[in-house]
């Protein structure tokens, strides 16, 4: 299915490599080869660019160099933090997290013999701070609230969950995969011990990512060998790939305010268009703490399933936050938390434009969502 | 139960035909259309419904076969 034209809005799965990450990174694909830990002088760039990564990311998250770690992407920060922790002890989570998070919880519960509380949500998605005092125990080893939910966009209130596990003794980590690069983050602002951020969410290259872990929150290693990362991730740096991620958060920071604002107002006049013709639709998640850019749309009388590929067929991409099989639609563990109905949540698409998307991309996308709808419902 | 084209009453609608029909317009539908049918009423050409057959074939959905 090749299409001349193709519209992608799908940037909460992953995001165009930025132009300028991959030109900051093709040095160290091709000349620079040279291993950061090596002792002669042809690793001297190598070494020089990971020292200047480091100090790109932290600054962009008002963190120290040596509280950032490199690693594979979020889901092995999420995975490290769960299982590396210390004292290792019950979690208190959410019901709306990334299954880095949920299907990482078992381990911990094997080795603390306690199972971990996760945390309901209101129909917005957000977390309230009386149900985390009420799930915090002497027990407690750590809270992991994310910074902002990948399907519905609503934006957690960290600073505050994380004063109340402070007030206990407790750390606290998010996972900010979908929120770097998004949205300001200021690490000492929002008070968090642990933050998990991707790559590829912010415009850098997949496969890498990397854990914000404050100088007094103990830490196990998670990958045993060299001494890389301080002796607590081994394995040789990817260094095009970190150099990558430097560029590609930079410049999103650079240009935040200014993406902010065009993807609030392409979000409004796509709001606009559909509910103007399809007045039964709903957009979940919370209508002002969300993340930029982001929608999750819910039409009853309709399958999500169907109107992504009928979009796919149509040249736009989306997700969906229901999947069918021949028997049964299983829908996702998110929006059963918000308890959306069930004729919605089947017919919940996740649209999420991003800073390469055109203004006139949303009209055509729109327009697209109003016909499916007229002809599955006029059939 | 052999099923029939809503549109232009084209006999036996096979498995893959009945199984599009489900994904793109619905698990609940009762009345089919042929593949040419379900492409004009759709907008979209028919090779690009045969490539979703082969998606979703590929992926072991269990509507088509």
């Amino acid at each position: 299915m090749k299409k001349q034209h193709y519209i992608y809005a799908d940037n909460a799965a992953t995001t165009q490599l930025a132009p300028e990450a991959l030109k900051a990174m093709m040095p160290f694909l091709t000349e620079d080869y040279g291993n950061a830990s090596g002792a002669y002088s042809f690793s001297r760039s190598a070494r020089k660019a990971l020292k200047e990564s480091r100090e790109t990311i932290a600054s962009c998250i008002g963190a120290s160099p040596e509280e950032i770690f490199f690693t594979s992407g979020g889901t092995e920060c999420d995975n490290w933090v769960i299982k590396g922790h210390i004292p290792l002890g019950r979690i208190v989570t959410s019901k709306i997290e990334h299954h880095a998070i949920l299907n990482s919880l078992g381990y911990t519960a094997f080795f603390s013999h306690g199972a971990a509380k996760l945390l309901p949500v209101d129909e917005k998605g957000v977390v309230s701070h009386s149900s985390l005092e009420a799930a915090l125990s002497r027990k407690t080893s750590l809270v992991s609230i994310m910074l902002a939910n990948n399907e519905i966009g609503t934006i957690e209130p960290v600073k505050e969950l994380a004063y109340i596990a402070h007030q206990k003794g407790v750390k606290f980590h998010t996972d900010a995969v979908q929120a770097v690069g998004h949205i300001p983050i200021d690490i000492n602002e929002l008070g968090v011990d642990l933050l998990s951020a991707s790559a590829h969410k912010f415009r850098g290259p997949k496969g890498i990512g990397f854990l914000f872990c404050r100088k007094d929150t103990p830490l196990n290693s998670f990958m045993n060998g060299g001494q890389q990362e301080y002796g607590l991730r081994s394995g040789t740096e990817n260094i095009a790939s970190i150099v990558g991620m430097a560029t590609a958060l930079m410049n999103c920071c650079e240009n935040m305010k200014e993406t902010t604002c065009k993807l609030n107002k392409m979000v409004s006049v796509f709001k606009e268009m559909i509910i103007g013709a399809i007045p039964e639709a709903v957009f979940n998640g919370d209508a002002y703490h969300r993340l930029p850019g982001h929608i999750s749309l819910s039409i009853p009388g309709i399958t999500g399933e169907g109107l992504l590929h009928f979009l796919d067929l149509k040249g736009i991409a989306v997700s969906t936050g229901a999947a069918c099989n021949s028997k049964s639609t299983q829908i996702s563990h998110v929006l059963k938390a918000i308890r959306l109905p069930i004729s919605f949540a089947k017919g919940t698409v996740r649209i999420t434009l991003g800073m390469d998307n055109k203004n006139e991309d949303v009209p055509i996308i729109a327009n697209s969502i109003v016909d499916y709808c007229t002809k599955v419902k006029r059939k | 139960m052999k099923i029939n084209c809503i549109s232009c009453q084209k006999k036996d609608l096979d498995k893959n035909t009945i199984g599009i029909n489900k994904k793109l317009l619905g698990d609940k539908i009762v009345n089919y259309y042929c593949m040419d049918c379900l492409a004009d009423f759709l907008e979209v050409s028919k090779e690009d419904l045969l490539d979703k057959i082969e998606q979703f074939k590929a992926e072991g959905c269990k509507l088509f076969s």
